[in-house]
């Protein structure tokens, strides 16, 4: 029989302030504390929260990577990091010298049984003098590869507690890629369920931490008017752009065995799917939330096997220019293939078989050295039933569209006709906009801020769940069997474009075309 | 004059005759848009009436609120209203500008208006008419809160979701009773700067009771011992901040709290020290004005707790109304401490 952990009654004194929650102190080991992960992301995120007040007093960082680092030496270097990259930077030394006091460091290698018992002796010292009661969060920011390993240890060392048998709670945090195909995804997870519970598990897609991402929710079920026209009788079509202007920069190596739809596609894109499909959930947490998500995920239509064209397009960049700076040619990057068949840009069409979504197609394309950095959502409407005004000269009415920008310069903007002033009738587009920069000034959280806290409070509403995970992956498989067997090369476009004319041939089709984000 | 209206009232006040004043406004945009650049956004998310007397208060809060509509847009109306002037009425157009993202100017309209004498009682319709629609208005009263003029003021605070008013200036518990009326009988809810300025020695004292072994102690909260740093001891508005932080925690707690006051004259005014006893433990939490921290350090047998460190927040009144106006939903606590803060404030007087 299992025993649930006591949950603690609300402080009463946090009601009415801008911290409404503060986790409970535990210590925070990061896997790959020397990488380009943690240095530009995770520390500078860490030193934020503790800047705006959203940490406990006794929030623990441990670092543990390979070089040999003192304490202090690793709270210089993290130092310098937050620096550069943190949100609330320049550092405020009041805030850097209580938060410095909570940042350790042990030296070892991932596959060290004695460095884990190191680690182990370190966090125990810890729960005696800052009060972190044996709570522990482990974040792997290391290739997917050494997961296995790590668990392992960690489980093999008493390092993994229950909480559903009454104690303190263990977590682990990892980054995509989850797998590179269903197999392998599976494999992660099962390894996974090996040592921690599904509930244990937080995977993270920083694409959820971002406002707009979860302002989408917002917008589709805090208010009143759009719920009712989100569905196939309403909306004619939608489109979902992540657009890159960089290349594939020093990420050559992984990026030619990924590609951009194991990239991209596979966990933001369908991330954005999802939520933009999803029905109303039966609440605001974890699994309801997730459990609309996966149904949609359910319901994406296969591939037509051998006729897979049809539905998708992959690209892959020649050189050319980018925001007026010369870019080469995939092929010429570092640590690339010459003679690569990896795709640099995806465009599909998919369809979601359910009741509200029926033959509405959503088109999606995400690439990289596109014309500039852009993520997009656009709901494009269909239009008026009955065409006044198209009978009247010079008249041209245009379908409705609500674009939401995910980055840059977050916002909603929707498009409607109006009258041009004048004796006659004519019509012109016009939007009406609104930006979070404008109305609510300040600088949102960085998506790792919000993620890193959610992970302490215990909320996975924001994380993958392994069903969502495995999936995408089963809808994906086939498309990437079906290129990976094509033995032609992607579809050429320059640098700086946006991406190859088979992708706008695939909207022409339908008679429609892609919107210019 | 349409051609450079905007950019007259970017730079300063224009006159405008008090019955076109939307019209003037509507003219002043367009005359932004006349060369098609587009160069300004234009922004609300609130309509900020003030209510002043004096000249003195009128620039006060027109120089407040142009930097406050920096970090929250808003529609900025400020009100000089002196029934003991000379009966006139005037108004003044304005353009509050600042630098958002991508370079682009967002600007925001501030309106003056000047009324004397019997013209003071035309100010509230033509308050009312100015007011954006289906946006939340902030009434901010400039000064001590009006005994007389009950109508007036009735009339003007109407439309207003929130009263904000700085207790700080109040010079005897009844205008606390008055902030409590209107907390109790109308629908705005009132905001006060007092009370706003404590939101980080909140956040010191409820990190006391965050982790796990110290969530039940509030209950045996015994006593608590606040000092401060005021101009004048023995004004009643410079004790008020003391006693809204006594006044929460014994709300909060429900428990049987003695209280000790310290008051000194000194710079730097508003709390300086706060102990707070507990049944097994106490808890001390000390503003560090050279690092802008509040220390907290909880104290007692069988506790190993880390030091918690609180950043200082900024006093000043025009960051106190933004974190006013941040706060989407009406303050839930305040009409809760004020019935306690004036017991307590009659126990000590």
């Amino acid at each position: 029989m299992s025993v649930v952990t006591p949950t603690l009654e609300p402080n009463p004194l946090r009601e009415g302030l801008e911290q409404e929650r503060v986790p409970e102190a535990s210590c925070l080991v990061i896997f790959g504390a020397s990488g380009d992960l943690t240095h530009r992301k995770l520390l500078p995120a860490l030193y934020s929260l503790a800047h705006d007040g959203l940490l406990p007093a006794g929030q623990t960082i441990v670092g543990f990577a390979r070089p040999d680092y003192s304490d202090d030496a690793f709270r210089m270097d993290i130092k310098e990091a937050c620096n550069k990259y943190a949100r609330t930077r320049p550092v405020d030394e009041s805030v850097w010298e209580n938060f410095a006091k909570g940042l350790f460091y042990v030296q070892g290698t991932f596959t060290d049984p004695a460095a884990y018992n190191r680690l182990n002796a370190k966090l125990k010292e810890c729960d005696n003098t800052r009060g972190t009661g044996g709570r522990r969060i482990y974040y792997l920011a290391v290739p997917p590869q050494f997961f296995p390993t790590i668990s392992e240890l960690l489980g093999a060392e008493g390092m993994v507690s229950d909480p559903e048998r009454g104690g303190p709670y263990t977590r682990v945090i990892i980054e995509k890629p989850f797998g590179r195909d269903l197999p392998t995804a599976k494999e992660l997870n099962r390894v996974a369920v090996t040592t921690f519970r599904e509930r244990q598990v937080f995977r993270i897609d920083h694409y959820l931490g971002k406002e707009t991402v979860q302002n989408l929710l917002v917008l589709r079920f805090a208010n009143g008017i759009f719920e009712p026209f989100w569905n196939r009788q309403y909306i004619d079509h939608v489109q979902l752009t992540v657009a890159e202007s960089i290349g594939v920069e020093k990420r050559g190596g992984y990026f030619d065995t990924a590609g951009i739809t194991r990239d991209i596609v596979q966990n933001h894109m369908l991330q954005l799917l999802s939520l933009t499909a999803m029905e109303p959930p039966v609440a605001f947490d974890a699994d309801a939330v997730r459990d609309e998500k996966v149904k949609v995920l359910r319901a994406l239509r296969e591939f037509p096997r051998g006729r897979e064209e049809e539905m998708a397009v992959r690209g892959q960049y020649t050189e050319g220019s980018v925001l007026g700076e010369l870019a080469p040619g995939y092929r010429q990057e570092e640590s690339v293939k010459p003679d690569s068949k990896t795709e640099t840009f995806a465009a599909v069409k998919v369809f979601i078989d359910n009741w509200r979504w029926a033959d509405v197609p959503f088109y999606i394309r995400a690439g990289k050295r596109l014309p500039k950095r852009v993520t997009d959502i656009s709901i494009q409407f269909r239009p008026a039933p009955y065409p006044l005004f198209k009978k009247l000269p010079g008249v041209q009415t245009q379908p409705n569209v609500l674009a939401i920008r995910i980055q840059p310069d977050e916002g909603i903007a929707l498009k409607f006709d109006s009258k041009v002033p004048g004796p006659t009738v004519r019509t012109a587009p016009v939007t009406m906009e609104f930006r979070y920069a404008t109305s609510f000034g300040a600088e949102p959280p960085e998506a790792y801020e919000r993620l890193l806290l959610e992970t302490m409070l215990g909320d996975s509403t924001l994380f993958a769940r392994r069903d969502e995970v495995e999936t995408a992956w089963a809808w994906l498989d086939p498309l990437l069997r079906a290129w990976e067997s094509d033995s032609r090369p992607p579809k050429p476009y320059s640098a700086g474009t946006w991406g190859p004319q088979e992708a706008d041939d695939m909207l022409e089709r339908d008679g429609r075309k892609w919107r210019r984000p | 004059m349409t051609e450079n209206l905007f950019e007259r009232a970017a730079a300063g006040q224009v006159r405008v005759d008090y019955s076109a004043i939307e019209r003037t406004l509507a003219e002043m945009w367009l005359a932004d848009g006349t060369n098609d650049q587009h160069t300004v956004t234009r922004a609300a998310l609130w309509n900020v009436v003030a209510h002043t007397e004096t000249h003195q208060h009128h620039s006060h809060a027109s120089d407040i609120l142009s930097k406050a509509a920096a970090a929250v847009p808003q529609r900025t109306i400020i009100v000089r209203a002196d029934p003991k002037a000379a009966d006139e009425m005037s108004s003044y157009i304005s353009a509050n500008c600042h630098l958002g993202g991508e370079g682009k100017r967002v600007c925001s309209e501030e309106i003056a208006i000047v009324a004397g004498g019997e013209r003071v009682r035309r100010v509230p319709p033509l308050v009312n008419a100015l007011l954006i629609p289906d946006m939340p208005v902030a009434f901010w009263w400039v000064g001590d809160l009006p005994h007389e003029n009950a109508q007036y003021v009735q009339t003007l605070l109407e439309p207003a979701d929130r009263l904000i008013v700085d207790s700080v200036h109040f010079n005897d518990p009844g205008d606390l009773e008055l902030v409590k009326r209107v907390a109790d009988d109308s629908g705005t809810a009132p905001a006060d700067l007092n009370w706003i300025r404590l939101e980080e020695w909140r956040t010191a004292a409820a990190s006391v009771f965050d982790p796990p072994e110290m969530r039940d102690k509030l209950r045996s909260l015994k006593r608590v011992r606040i000092t401060a740093n005021v101009a004048d001891e023995s004004y009643f508005g410079e004790r008020i901040e003391s006693l809204f932080f006594a006044s929460w925690l014994m709300a909060m707690s429900e428990a049987e709290v003695d209280c000790t006051f310290d008051l000194r004259r000194a710079e730097n005014r508003g709390l300086v020290r706060v102990e707070l006893e507990l049944e097994e433990s106490k808890a001390t939490i000390e503003r560090d004005q050279e690092k802008c921290v509040l220390s907290t350090t909880i104290d007692g047998h069988a506790l190993n707790l880390p030091d918690a460190v609180t950043r200082s927040k900024a006093r000043n009144i025009d960051e106190l109304i933004v974190r006013v106006l941040k706060q989407p939903n009406r303050d839930r606590l305040l009409p809760k401490i004020l019935p306690v803060a004036l017991d307590l404030a009659r126990q000590k007087k």
